[in-house]
């Protein structure tokens, strides 16, 4: 255990005054002696522990994971949680932990994943909790995450909330089930929300029309939140928290733009969902700097690989962009890319489609936000901002990879792959998977596909 | 006789739309799931035509070279027949008028829209399908597709041809629901299959015509002296969507002996179990009849305890001893909600049983055997 915390940047004198409560919440949680080795041994796989901005992450996550778990024995009275929410909840949840102590307010299933997914490899036991009750395995293809907020709440392994919060921005199978949650378990729901019918033609205008739905839903969960809280969250308030969140992006952003950029890559890909993490944790003012300082650091120490040539993979190893974030609970699966010789440089979700101009109110600018992700964009716009990212990023080729669990990014994965390969003429390998499920995906196979996809950027690239 | 009048429109009716669409009607699209209001696209002079072909695996297969396999079959249908081009009203359409319903239907109008080779409006359905502000965002967005139909037609649409439109419509559902209400007598005239059959003609016969043919039948039904069915069990039949020749299900349960005397679907009750109001704001009355007053989808927020307590009402209404649940093949939210329903319908001895389907042939032989199950068991009175 000392050692595991040791890999997670616990100081030895943090160690001896937390190690009571680390042990009580992984008890809880069903951690094992026979956990922590494997954690252990994952930690000094797939992840760069040599660096001190990963240890400060990854002790943050640890550190959140055992308070999100004791959050109630240690005197939190009022809990709301989200999950497939956009940031929007972030930043309300930032707001009103500086301002309480009381309430605690986290999103789900960010975190858990994380720890108890790519660490202690152990999201099972809690994905196979939801398929027990309505969300079965099968042909049907439920969302892995989906089902580990069923399966956390199924299992009692977290404070059963009294609020839980969803934006239905993505999909209607996220709602579908706070709402199932609230007539089997009584959790009461709110889902803030807005309409998918951006006409392509309609570009930027629909997006301020949606984007204005979205910032009335939203003031509206703001009044709800205050009704659970018992204070008043001030505009003033949300400015201050969304201020404070977006210092934290740009710290990230600049981390994934080093990355980006470096050749040869300096960090492996499955640190994308790593750093990225950090906007998902639940944090207050007093919470902020620490998360400043861990991906400061990071980009510190990756900015010296950059300098001195070090890196992951060879110099002028294939560049190539996946679409969608790294896998949620399987770091081996990006790492094998590395391992394959290929430098995964960036993903999709770094392309911002930012068409809407400067906003000054803090509402407008997260409801804008909260429709422009590649993701969140109509397959047509969606094709131009990756080809558009692809061409800045001067890369050899995409790695198409589709979360089955989700029929809105999944749709859009035949016709990706058909545009890039029409516009751009470079190698395109489609990966079908659950983006939270580590069953759904053959290693062998996978690894197979990444061989032949290698030959394939290597060909491409002498044809040139 | 009545029946021979109707087969003889359908067949006809792509002839006569050609010939419109040469004296310059329009011809205007739109995907099946209540939520595009006919009455606008009537009252611009255009000829609405509900597309909602569905239950061929040759068309849902043949969207397999455009999205991935956990799509719906019936969205992958609308795929296909674009691509195949077979369904003369699939090509014969100027503009579709796209409901941004479920994710599976949204994508299908963006597959369509990214190809570019349709004029197309797409319209936001907001899923808070009881809220104040989302009711605006519908009703705005209804008089901006008024716009463009406008705009697309040459035509006005004045409060005057909206208010004959509605009429017209709420005499369809009027009469579809009396038809449908015929049912709730012990010895019904009117089977399941003919009834879904009768609805589905509605999506593509001329309203005037479907208007006068209902009514006829209504008419007859009324008249006719009721058939015994023997112990044959009373059904309600549940889940989202039943496409324009997906009827295995229902020959199934008919072939087995069961009688399915109501259908909670998409081209089931929600549509005609109550009329626009026809005073007032008309958009605002047609934004209330189509979202908040209506039965919501399982996608709608918060929507399982309204779409449970309705079904039990059902039920009751027409004296059901069981349930059939039918979805589609990766429809998320019904396989979630079927869950609840059958837990809750448990609790109150009523059996229920969940089919699924791909579209695909070799569907047919295990659903004909849970089929022919579930109804001996309905009939012996035994809990499930």
């Amino acid at each position: 255990m000392m050692e595991l915390l040791r890999l997670c940047g616990y100081e030895a004198q943090e160690i001896e005054s937390e190690l009571p409560r680390v042990k009580k919440a992984f008890n809880k949680l069903g951690i094992t002696a026979q956990d922590i080795e494997r954690a252990k041994q994952r930690l000094n796989k797939y992840y760069g522990v040599e660096l001190k901005g990963v240890r400060k992450i990854l002790r943050l996550c640890i550190q959140e994971l055992v308070n999100w778990t004791l959050a109630k024995e240690e005197g939190k009275t009022k809990f709301i949680y989200s999950f497939m929410a956009t940031g929007f909840f972030d930043t309300i949840a930032y707001a009103v932990l500086s301002k309480s102590k009381e309430v605690y307010v986290g999103s789900l299933n960010s975190l858990h994943h994380t720890v108890l997914g790519s660490i202690f490899e152990k999201i099972v036991p809690i994905l196979e909790a939801a398929e027990k009750r309505w969300l079965k395995a099968g042909a049907v293809a439920h969302c892995g995450n989906v089902k580990t907020t069923v399966g956390l709440i199924a299992l009692d392994v977290i404070p059963k909330p009294d609020l839980l919060v969803n934006s239905g921005v993505l999909c209607e199978t996220a709602p579908k089930t706070i709402d199932l949650l609230h007539e089997l378990y009584g959790i009461p729901p709110f889902c803030y929300d807005t309409c998918q019918d951006r006409d392509i033609r309609e570009y930027p205008e629909a997006t301020k029309r949606i984007a204005d739905l979205l910032l009335k839903s939203s003031r509206r969960l703001t009044r709800r939140i205050e009704e659970i809280v018992g204070f008043e969250i001030t505009d003033d308030m949300v400015r201050e928290a969304d201020e404070a969140r977006r210092q934290l992006g740009k710290a990230i952003d600049a981390v994934q733009n080093l990355v980006s950029g470096s050749d040869p890559l300096v960090i492996s890909a499955n640190h994308q969902s790593l750093w990225t993490q950090l906007l998902f944790l639940p944090m207050g003012k007093d919470r902020l700097p620490e998360a400043l300082d861990a991906i400061n650091t990071l980009y510190e120490e990756l900015q010296e690989r950059v300098n001195n040539g070090v890196g992951v993979v060879e110099k002028g190893a294939p560049r190539i962009v996946a679409i969608l974030p790294s896998h949620y609970t399987d770091p081996s699966l990006d790492y094998m890319v590395g391992e394959m010789g290929m430098a995964l440089v960036s993903t999709d979700m770094s392309f911002p489609i930012s068409d809407v101009g400067d906003l000054k109110d803090s509402y407008e600018k997260l409801s804008v936000d909260g429709v422009q992700t590649s993701i969140h964009n109509s397959l047509a716009r969606r094709v131009t901002s990756i080809t558009e990212g692809c061409k800045k990023l001067k890369v050899d080729g995409v790695m198409d990879r589709f979360h089955i669990g989700c029929r809105t990014v999944t749709a859009d994965a035949l016709m990706i792959k058909d545009a890039i390969t029409k516009e751009l003429g470079i190698p395109v390998l489609l990966v079908e998977r659950d983006d939270f499920d580590p069953r759904v995906c053959n290693h062998q196979q996978y690894q197979k596909s990444l061989e032949v996809f290698r030959a394939m950027l290597t060909g491409s690239r002498q044809n040139k | 006789m009545q029946e021979e009048r109707l087969i003889a429109h359908l067949r006809d009716r792509p002839a006569q739309l050609k010939e419109a669409k040469r004296q310059g009607v329009k011809v205007i699209g739109y995907f099946p799931g209540n939520y595009v209001p006919e009455e606008i696209i009537w009252a611009s002079g255009a000829a609405p035509i509900c597309l909602a072909c569905g239950g061929s695996s040759e068309m849902a297969e043949a969207a397999l070279s455009v999205v991935p396999h956990v799509i719906c079959p019936f969205a992958r249908a609308q795929i296909g027949e674009r691509l195949l081009k077979k369904d003369p009203y699939y090509t014969m359409i100027d503009m579709l008028v796209a409901p941004i319903t479920c994710q599976h239907l949204r994508k299908v109008s963006e597959i369509w829209e990214y190809n570019d080779d349709i004029e197309m409006f797409k319209l936001g359905i907001p899923h808070k399908y009881n809220g104040d502000f989302e009711l605006e965002y519908y009703a705005d967005r209804l008089v901006v597709l008024k716009d463009k139909l406008q705009a697309f037609t040459g035509n006005a649409i004045t409060d005057g041809k909206i208010s004959e439109a509605i009429e017209l419509y709420n005499r369809m559902r009027g009469l579809l629901r009396k038809i449908s209400l015929l049912r709730r007598a012990p010895d019904s005239l009117f089977g399941a299959l003919d009834f879904v059959k009768l609805n589905h003609a509605s999506f593509y016969a001329d309203p005037v015509f479907m208007v006068d043919f209902l009514d006829s039948v209504y008419q007859e039904l009324r008249e006719k002296p009721p058939v015994s069915k023997g112990d044959a069990p009373r059904l309600l039949l549940l889940g989202p969507n039943m496409g324009y020749g997906d009827y295995k299900v229902l020959e199934l349960v008919e072939a087995a002996g069961g009688e399915i005397v109501i259908e909670e679907l998409c081209e089931g009750v929600r549509y005609y179990w109550q009329d626009i109001e026809n005073k007032g704001d008309l958009f605002q009355s047609l934004a209330r009849g189509y979202l908040a007053d209506r039965l919501p989808c399982a996608f709608m927020r918060d929507a399982t305890k309204t779409r449970f307590d309705f079904a039990l009402k059902l039920a009751k209404d027409f004296n059901v001893s069981g349930i059939i649940w039918y979805e589609l093949l990766n429809c998320e939210t019904y396989d979630s909600e079927s869950y609840f329903f059958a837990q809750k319908m448990g609790e109150r001895d009523i059996p229920m049983l969940i089919l699924e389907s791909s579209y695909g042939t070799a569907d047919t032989g295990p659903l004909k055997t849970r089929i022919d199950a579930f109804i001996e068991i309905v009939k012996g009175g035994v809990a499930q």
